[in-house]
């Protein structure tokens, strides 16, 4: 056994991260690690990078116990880690990223000249290609991933950890990612996957451990098993098949007509879009991220005023209205990116969970704490919201359970149109299930839904109706009925929509 | 009881501070050849050591208090007032003027005094904030700048058009105010004024304010995250001018206060050479922004000048050791508000005026 750890337990006061928890990996293996939100993956795993130290148990390394203290001690047994968030510098070159540490030198000065060559040499030794010279500002994140990957190996890792690798990627990123994944461990490095997404788990891992509330509930071979009973053994329970009545769609809530934004790009960010979304229905917005679809989000929300064109709510014409009075008409809005525009991180869960609804828990101008606090909790009962209380900080939730809070203070709005962009990004299996459960019960109390995900099974999931953007254009419209991923994949990347309608 | 661990918590870092200040001076003590003990024995006394000592330790810090909850209630909705200077003498300018020239009795000349300071401090400082919403000009900057062009033209208005030219005295300054206009002292023979009962009051007013009321959570969560409030529909431009002049109203206050409170006309320098806008926005980062915080650190930073002068009276240390452990103070702050704006500007923030 290439690496073990033996009776792993961490504790953080009362709370119980790890609790007795085994692990290991062979050589060429590639082990996922996979759990809710707080099951303590991410702590055993820097456990092993030697960033926290168990509070009891052993890591040996083929037979042979070590002891790690910092991450500097894990890099020199060979093990590196990729994190969620990537850690390069992104005004140097990727050249000067993979060397960062262990540059090469000449005398005293950096041998510039000598890193593009290392990083040339193991770009194509691991069939990895980056261009050495180009500033990691200019990379997408794809590419910037590939950079992470390629410094741990230059730090001579043959284990690799990587912290929900998949998460921010393309389609087709996750897809080369997965193959450079296959690549390497024919090549005798193993990796180890933390993930929440089961389909890219099944497809490139050999055994997969399932973690819940700090202990092991399995680990299984992939060949032997399959989603759903992975899934179980996370959540712990069977999950709720969703209900999706039949639904006539009533009248247009939301309406935009030729809407147009220049911003100040020579190309414009929206043309000409025509859009509407009925009572009762879900419309997905399919497109690679960063085709409009954050530009159009915002002006139907009135954070961004268009150029041109017609935004109506409810039959009243909100053109150019304030995100207050877009709001006062009967909008809500689960926004894409929770961190930037959900919530602020140093104010607390309570404070977070009354914005827009402050009329509701005031009175004369006064915060009434009694009702703040029976609003909020009420929504953390709901959607069990792991929180130690109301007066938490925000930046101490995990993503899943922060996201809940957001969808859960939108939702308890009641309008008659919600925004739901990214909803369930980065979310768990048990906390998805809650969020799109409601989002339908919303669709069947005659709500209208727009949907925007770079998930696009979600979209075929939820929507009844998927458009297409691209190059801040809507390229496509399509039945969620017949519609199928590969004629949607085709639209993203910018074939003709003609070829398809 | 969250709240009180919270509150216990942010007093950590002042207090290091603090503490690395006071260490920092004691090496300085010894360099200059002193006791350490002895003399910060004899800062304390200064500053406390004594009812009358006290009582003028807290004299020196009514106006710093004041300016502070400013300053605090600008920061906390995420705008840098660092004119705090040119609005308080703007008030002290407005105040004197009032009191010298409007009709009426005594009191009623007082309550017009303060008015006046309160609208002339808070425009100013709102002028500030409206040319950073209009014209996108740098907030920071343009209240630093301000500064100058306040305590000039005060300067001016007391050394020609309103110089008081009764006395032999050269000095520029207004004439005196006529005791019936003066705040009442709140013990015989002392300098403490209501003017630092007011400044308890509004403290708490502030931090009540602040916690407790619809636009005192719309000025957190923009002070948070200014994306996070435009989400919710919090209208940032409205809420930076509303700010900046109450802002700016509670530092042209001070100047009212100390005008009508312990100087009693207005004397160019007098505000600007005793630091109290520096201070003051000293004290609200030692504080991290939050009103009793900066009320208490107000106090303490008072007391280390006013400690400083009794130190000086009765030991060979000269007071500027008083500045040393100042320093060190700065140094601590500003190392925070660089980590912190590395982070806004990580954050993706465009926008320099935020802290």
């Amino acid at each position: 056994m290439l690496l073990e750890m033996k009776s792993i337990s961490k504790s953080y006061g009362t709370v119980i991260a790890n609790d007795n928890v085994n692990f290991d990996l062979k050589k060429g293996e590639v082990h996922a690690l996979i759990g809710e939100n707080g099951a303590g993956k991410t702590t055993l795993m820097r456990i092993l990078y030697g960033m926290e130290s168990p509070t009891s148990g052993e890591i040996l390394i083929n037979g042979k116990p070590v002891v790690f203290q910092n991450p500097t001690d894990a890099i020199a047994n060979k093990i590196g880690m990729v994190h969620q968030h990537f850690m390069l510098f992104s005004s140097f070159s990727i050249a000067e990223n993979i060397v960062i540490g262990r540059e090469p030198k000449k005398g005293v000065t950096f041998n510039r000249k000598q890193a593009i060559e290392a990083t040339k040499a193991l770009s194509e030794k691991y069939s990895m290609p980056v261009d050495p010279t180009k500033k990691i500002s200019e990379c997408s994140l794809g590419v910037q991933q590939r950079v992470e990957i390629l410094k741990v190996l230059f730090q001579g890792a043959e284990v690799i950890i990587l912290d929900e690798p998949t998460g921010v990627l393309t389609p087709l990123e996750v897809k080369e990612l997965l193959t450079a994944i296959k690549h390497l461990t024919a090549q005798g490095k193993s990796f180890i996957i933390i993930s929440h997404k089961l389909s890219e788990i099944m497809e490139v891992s050999d055994r997969i451990t399932v973690l819940r509330d700090g202990k092991i509930t399995g680990t299984v071979n992939a060949s032997e098993t399959n989603e759903e009973e992975l899934s179980k053994m996370m959540v712990g329970r069977e999950l709720v098949k969703l209900e999706r009545p039949e639904i006539t769609p009533g009248q247009a809530i939301i309406e935009l007509n030729n809407i147009n934004l220049k911003g100040n790009k020579t190309k414009p960010l929206l043309k000409n879009i025509n859009l509407n979304v009925r009572a009762g229905e879900i419309v997905g917005i399919a497109g690679i991220s960063g085709n409009g679809q954050s530009e159009l989000l915002q002006v139907i929300s009135g954070l961004v005023k268009p150029d041109s064109g017609e935004l109506k709510l409810q039959n009243t014409n909100v053109t150019g209205a304030s995100v207050k009075q877009i709001r006062a008409n009967g909008l809500a809005h689960i926004p894409e990116d929770r961190y930037l525009w959900g919530v602020s991180k140093d104010a607390t869960v309570a404070d977070n969970g009354i914005m827009c609804h402050l009329d509701s828990v005031s009175s004369k101008g006064v915060l009434q704490q009694s009702k703040i606090r029976e609003l909020v909790s009420g929504w953390v009962k709901h959607f069990q919201i792991k929180t130690g209380s109301l007066q938490t900080k925000a930046q101490f939730l995990s993503g899943g359970n922060l996201q809940k809070l957001i969808v859960a203070r939108e939702l308890a709005h009641g309008t008659p149109f919600i925004i739901a962009a990214e909803p369930t990004r980065g979310v768990d299996v048990g906390a998805m299930e809650i969020i799109h459960t409601e989002l339908l019960k919303r669709r069947a109390e005659n709500g209208a839904v727009l949907l925007v995900s770079s998930e696009l099974t979600e979209i075929m999931k939820l929507s009844d109706r998927i458009v297409v953007m691209y190059e801040g254009e809507i390229v496509g419209e399509l039945d969620a009925k017949t519609a199928t991923e590969e004629e949607i994949s085709l639209l993203m990347a910018g074939g003709k929509a003609g070829a398809t309608r | 009881m969250q709240h009180v661990k919270d509150s216990l918590k942010s007093l950590i870092q002042p207090l290091l501070a603090i503490l690395v200040g006071l260490i920092v001076g004691a090496i300085a003590i010894l360099i200059v050849g002193g006791n350490v003990f002895e003399t910060y024995g004899a800062l304390w006394k200064g500053a406390f050591g004594s009812f009358y000592f006290t009582m003028n330790t807290f004299a020196r810090a009514t106006p710093i208090i004041i300016v502070a909850l400013g300053v605090a209630l600008a920061f906390r909705a995420g705008f840098f007032n660092m004119g705090s200077e040119g609005q308080m003498v703007l008030g002290a300018l407005a105040a004197a003027l009032t009191g010298l020239y409007m009709p009426g009795p005594g009191i009623v000349k007082m309550i017009a005094a303060i008015i006046a300071a309160i609208v002339v401090g808070g425009l100013w400082s709102a002028l500030a904030g409206w040319l950073d919403k209009r014209f996108g000009m740098n907030l920071l900057i343009v209240t630093l700048l301000l500064n100058y062009i306040a305590t000039l033209f005060a300067g001016y208005m007391v050394a020609y058009p309103f110089k008081d030219r009764t006395g032999s005295s050269a000095l520029s300054q207004s004439v005196m105010l006529d005791s019936s206009v003066w705040f009442p002292k709140l013990f015989k023979g002392m300098t403490l004024h209501i003017g630092f009962i007011i400044a308890i009051v509004a403290t708490i007013v502030l931090y009540l304010f602040i916690q407790h009321t619809k636009k005192g959570y719309e000025i957190r969560m923009l002070g948070g995250n200014p994306f996070f409030a435009s989400y919710g529909g919090v209208n940032r431009g409205r809420l930076m001018v509303i700010s900046m002049f109450a802002s700016g109203a509670l530092a042209g206050f001070a100047g009212a206060s100390e005008v009508l409170g312990s100087s009693y006309r207005f004397l160019d320098g007098s505000l600007t050479s005793a630091n109290y806008a520096w201070t003051a926005i000293m004290a609200t980062l030692l504080a991290n922004s939050h009103p009793i915080g900066s009320a208490i650190a107000s106090i303490l930073l008072a007391a280390l000048q006013t400690g400083a002068m009794g130190m000086e009276r009765n030991t060979d240390i000269p007071m500027e050791i008083s500045s040393i452990i100042q320093a060190v103070l700065i140094l601590f702050i500003s190392a925070k508000i660089t980590i912190k704006f590395i982070k806004r500007k990580k954050a993706g923030a465009k926008d320099g005026s935020n802290i």
